[in-house]
């Protein structure tokens, strides 16, 4: 199946004019006979949103942008990135996969960036789960952004089976170093956990990011994809704008697992049995 | 501190032109001093938008800056951006001539607000946006005038420290000269930052980068070697300047205030 990497920048706090956007794409996509599209976290609204966030949000399935992307959704399969309203009028961060017309999972970011530059916690709920779900990629798992950068997570969702990890992010760009491959010095840590978690769980890693400006702050780009054998299969480029297709066959997460058993051996009952333990025995710092 | 000049130069280019196109300008504009910083953003500027879309404003105060002159329209002409010369004595000396004073900083500070003045009433009339040409290391220690070198509509230098500035400087080939010169706010003649600042920015930066970028405590920097009383200057002076990296404060009365929780992002709807 190709998958189609949609590396844009989406107008800040303006849903009609990303929709247009991701909507422009997704036919592009099509007419290459992309399986699937993959848009940047909270494509649909720009990531900066303060209290933008309330104003752009949308309810799965509901709100009228969702009934326009379920209609492409028939001939494509889209992931894409909003703010989501819950019923109880809590808002999250969140990425939902559709395909068929229907919505086959949504995932609420769980671990919300609260530190210098970010301020998500202030105005998002965090998610509290990582399930995993059969898409025409296999069984699969969603992360969005920092969530990827937590090996646990990563973690969890082989447990529940994923043969592919479709993170989206909204990463900006931090540090310069010379001789840094044409690219911001944070790159190369989504790339080494991309690198990382596909050879370890024997699992397709699609990685998509976003371009462009906000307030100063430059998104790093640099999407991509790995192989179930930790094998490089794309690259976008860094720092602008960019639209990726890449092959990616299934054979090959049997391939891989076959030869690294990874997935065979794993324990996940001994983990959770350590875990319980740990927590038990936890003391604060 | 050494940075990938080429990765810097496109990021910046793109933030020109992106933040500009988001606000609907094509065209940049920007006062040009003679010295380095000003060169550097010309000729970003120029990189980014093309030399026509660029204006550099030379605004002396009378003739006490030739040679600056002489050096901005240079650049000028070598990087193919438009310029205009206009003199500031005139507007400064009418207003002296009604309030008097020998307060040299007094004099500095309204010749950079006058030249404010005429950046914002040229980027109304050229419908272009004024560029900024503040480093991190001036912006950092508090080294500029509040609503004068300091005003502008975006900045692709205030993340770069004064040695950065210099490497980027070498890395659009600018004239050797603009390398060479020593670095000053020309509030008056034979003025240099180092010489009222007491620090050689190459030492000045290595520190702000230790206390700033890496977030080096007081302590772990005097350990490496750095002179205490550097040190304790430079901290001072970043705190005492804190009010010229913000907006004003506003009074807290209502339920929704400005500032305060009342938060959109300033490209809201770009």
């Amino acid at each position: 199946m190709i998958v189609a990497l949609a590396q844009i920048a989406p107008v800040l706090g303006d849903v009609d004019k990303n929709l247009r956007l991701h909507a422009g794409l997704i036919e592009k996509a099509q007419k290459e006979k992309a399986g699937v599209i993959v848009f940047p976290e909270l494509g649909l609204t720009g990531y900066k949103l303060r209290d933008l966030v309330g104003e752009t949000a949308l309810v799965p399935g509901k709100s009228r942008p969702f009934a326009e992307l379920l209609k492409l959704s028939r001939r494509i399969a889209i992931v894409v990135g909003f703010v989501e309203e819950s019923d109880a009028g809590h808002y999250y961060n969140s990425a939902a996969f559709l395909s068929g017309g229907r919505i086959l999972h949504v995932h609420r970011k769980v671990f919300l960036p609260t530190f210098g530059m970010f301020e998500e916690a202030r105005f998002f709920a965090p998610g509290r789960d990582f399930e995993t779900f059969d898409s025409p990629l296999g069984r699969t798992g969603l992360m969005i952004c920092r969530d990827f950068l937590h090996l646990s997570a990563g973690y969890l969702l082989q447990a529940g089976g994923a043969e592919t990890v479709i993170v989206i992010s909204a990463a900006p760009g931090r540090g310069s170093a010379k001789g840094g491959g044409k690219a911001f010095a944070t790159s190369r840590m989504w790339e080494r956990m991309g690198e990382t978690l596909s050879f370890f769980t024997s699992s397709f890693v699609v990685y998509c990011n976003r371009a462009g400006f906000e307030d100063g702050m430059a998104f790093a780009g640099g999407s991509f994809v790995y192989s179930p054998s930790g094998r490089l299969l794309a690259k976008a480029a860094y720092a602008e704008r960019d639209f990726v297709l890449v092959e990616a066959d299934r054979g090959e997460v049997l391939r891989a697992r076959r030869t690294w058993p990874w997935t065979r051996d794993d324990k996940p009952e001994v983990m959770l049995q350590a875990l319980q333990r740990a927590l038990l025995n936890r003391h604060e710092d | 501190m050494k940075i990938d000049c080429a990765f810097v130069e496109r990021v910046l280019c793109a933030f020109l032109r992106e933040e500009l196109g988001k606000a609907g300008f094509r065209k940049g504009i920007l006062g040009l001093s003679g010295g380095l910083d000003s060169a550097v953003s010309a000729a970003l500027a120029a990189r980014a938008l093309g030399p026509n879309n660029v204006l550099g404003l030379i605004l002396p105060y009378g003739r006490a800056f030739s040679g600056e002159v002489k050096d901005a329209q240079d650049l000028a002409g070598r990087l193919k951006i438009r310029s205009r010369v206009l003199d500031i004595s005139p507007m400064v000396d009418a207003y002296f001539r009604l309030v008097p004073t020998l307060n040299r900083t007094r004099k500095g500070n309204k010749m950079a607000r006058e030249r404010m003045s005429i950046l914002y009433d040229f980027s109304a009339r050229e419908k272009a946006l004024i560029i900024g040409t503040s480093n991190k290391t001036e912006l950092l220690i508090g080294y500029g005038t509040l609503h004068g070198d300091l005003a502008c509509a975006v900045n692709p230098l205030g993340d770069l420290y004064k040695t950065q500035v210099r490497m980027m400087a070498a890395h659009l080939r600018l004239p050797e000269k603009f390398l060479r010169k020593k670095p000053t706010a020309g509030l008056w003649l034979g003025q240099t930052d180092e010489g009222e600042i007491g620090l050689r920015y190459e030492e000045l930066d290595r520190i702000l980068y230790c206390l700033v970028d890496l977030r080096q405590s007081r302590a772990e920097v005097i350990a490496q070697g750095f002179d205490r009383a550097k040190v304790e200057r430079i901290l001072a002076l970043i705190k005492k300047s804190q009010f010229k990296r913000c907006l004003p404060p506003i009074a807290k009365i209502s339920v929704r205030t400005i500032g305060h929780d009342f938060l959109y992002p300033y490209d809201w709807g770009r």
